[in-house]
């Protein structure tokens, strides 16, 4: 599914954030990737898709070689892909229906099929009764369901989530990890990028360690 | 792994075909002007004020360029006989001269209308005319040119031609008047294509500016469109359709409000500077000038649009 032979990326030429990267997480698999800020998490999930083009390597989604992808191939491949991204990217002047249709009216859905599939996943959340707000009424931790139900909305092949528990509290760590766990019960691959041990440790979950944008271990199912 | 995942499948095409992506396209456009009120407002407002200083200088040059076509009215060539042709003649020789390229109309004074103005125009001093006879006035042909030969050079070309027919001895038309009107124009011509240039320049300019900050302050929409899968187009084409709405309503804006101005204080500018005291003061823009605007207008939210998108959009 995600593969990564000899991945390097650099920002500028004297500093690397990422360096000779090997890596195959399979179809359906749920791995963590964890390492101190700056270890090349953000730049790791961000090759994946295709935000970033590695400075030499491959990167690989279902076989299709991402250096090689046109301009216009990118979007089609961003579809399959449900990114929760760390500032959550919510919309502030649309409702939350309207930030989670967005993702289905890209793929071209009706607008009665948009609003049964997202109440249905809003209702999933447990945020049926926070569609017309708009996200600066909403907690960080309904924010962080919304981003999740945005990328989820279209039952996509690869999640990825960068620091998705960051600034939640317990209780709404465990709601966001629940999630993530049903969305790979249903099929979906999912990388995590976290480096809260406590979610690692509670999950027991593959976990890829970086340090320096180098992969330190991988190591087994923990727990 | 339970379940094999599918991915993105779209139970329904609902937005194919033209006419299905420009309402999607049209009403996305809407719902933006709508929750983006006072960015909106601030650019249909640049557009409108920049709108409206150029068809003011518009209005102003359409109407000066009029005055100045009716001061051209005053070339006149008159052609003398040194014998007043016989009755059947003169219309011979009215028919040559409305045969040469260039003639708007011509008009044959005999030696007694010719007298006959003369006194008109001595009115009171009758005295002076005393032994004068209508055989001492020369009858003669007054030609109006049109408009396309009263520059210096056609005019000193169709009075050769002139002088070519039998019986015309001389020939007089304000040489040096029709030199410096001439003159006068091309100079007009070239301050008002000077000063438009400029003046487009700076629309372009302030509307292209302003536009470009509106869609920065939206620049995270964009970046949000191409991660979640839009193509160019699809992140594009709402915004240019708000680009052209934009420009469209400054447009219309704009030329209420010179509407305003022109029956406030410009209607009767004409007559209150002197200007041209045979028109009844200035007039207010063509139809085809208007629609110039508006389309200005559109090209203006268009272009600005499409040029910041560029900018913002990475996908």
């Amino acid at each position: 599914m995600i593969q990564m032979h000899n991945v390097s990326m650099s920002y500028q030429p004297e500093s690397t954030a990422l360096t000779d990267i090997n890596l195959k997480v399979p179809k359906g698999d749920f791995v963590f990737l964890t390492g101190q800020s700056g270890a090349g998490k953000s730049t790791l999930l961000k090759l994946v898709y295709a935000d970033l083009t590695p400075t030499r390597g491959q990167v690989l989604i279902d076989g299709v070689n991402l250096t090689r992808l046109s301009r216009s191939q990118v979007p089609l491949l961003r579809r399959s892909i449900g990114v929760v991204f760390q500032d959550y990217k919510l919309l502030p002047n649309r409702t939350v229906l309207e930030n989670v249709a967005i993702t289905l009216e890209v793929l071209g859905w009706g607008k009665r099929d948009i609003g049964k599939k997202v109440f249905h996943i809003l209702k999933r959340m447990g945020l049926e009764d926070k569609v017309n707000a708009t996200p600066l009424r909403l907690s960080g931790g309904e924010q962080q369901r919304v981003a999740l139900a945005r990328a989820l909305v279209n039952d996509p092949k690869i999640l990825v989530a960068d620091e998705p528990t960051g600034n939640l509290d317990d209780e709404n760590k465990e709601a966001i990890l629940s999630i993530f766990k049903e969305a790979n019960n249903r099929g979906t691959t999912v990388v995590v990028a976290t480096h809260d041990r406590r979610v690692i440790e509670n999950s027991h979950r593959r976990v890829i360690r970086l340090d320096k944008g180098r992969i330190l271990e991988v190591s087994d199912v923990q727990g | 792994m339970s379940k094999a995942n599918k991915g993105a499948v779209r139970p329904k095409l609902a937005q194919e075909g033209f006419f299905g992506r420009l309402s999607y396209f049209s009403s996305r456009a809407l719902a933006n002007l709508k929750q983006n009120v006072f960015v909106s407002a601030v650019t249909v407002g640049t557009i409108a004020l920049a709108l409206l200083i150029a068809s003011l200088f518009l209005l102003v040059y359409v109407n000066l360029e009029g005055m100045a076509q009716g001061w051209s009215d005053k070339v006149q060539v008159t052609a003398y006989f040194d014998k007043e042709p016989a009755p059947l003649a003169v219309a011979a020789l009215k028919g040559r001269v409305a045969a040469l390229a260039g003639t708007a109309k011509v008009l044959f004074v005999s030696q007694a209308e010719a007298e006959k103005r003369l006194r008109s125009r001595l009115k009171g001093q009758e005295s002076l005319l005393e032994g004068i006879t209508p055989d001492v006035l020369p009858a003669s042909l007054e030609i109006s040119l049109d408009r396309d030969h009263r520059d210096n050079e056609s005019v000193a070309g169709y009075v050769r031609k002139l002088k070519q027919i039998q019986g015309i001895t001389e020939v007089q038309y304000g040489e040096e008047w029709v030199k410096r009107f001439n003159s006068f124009m091309n100079l007009f011509r070239l301050m008002g294509a000077l000063l438009g240039s400029f003046l487009t320049l700076t629309v372009l300019f302030i509307v292209s500016n302003t536009i470009k900050l509106t869609i920065y302050a939206r620049k995270d929409e964009l970046e949000l469109l191409g991660l979640v899968g839009a193509t160019r187009f699809f992140i594009k084409a709402p915004f240019l359709i708000e680009g052209i709405l934009q420009g469209a309503a400054g447009a219309v804006i704009s030329l209420l409000a010179l509407l305003g101005c022109y029956f406030a204080f410009l209607k009767n500018a004409g007559d209150f500077l002197g200007i041209n005291p045979a028109s009844a003061g200035l007039s207010f823009l063509p139809a085809t000038h208007l629609a110039g605007v508006v389309l200005g207008g559109v090209l203006l939210g268009f272009i600005g649009s499409a040029t910041s998108l560029k900018r913002f959009v990475n996908v």
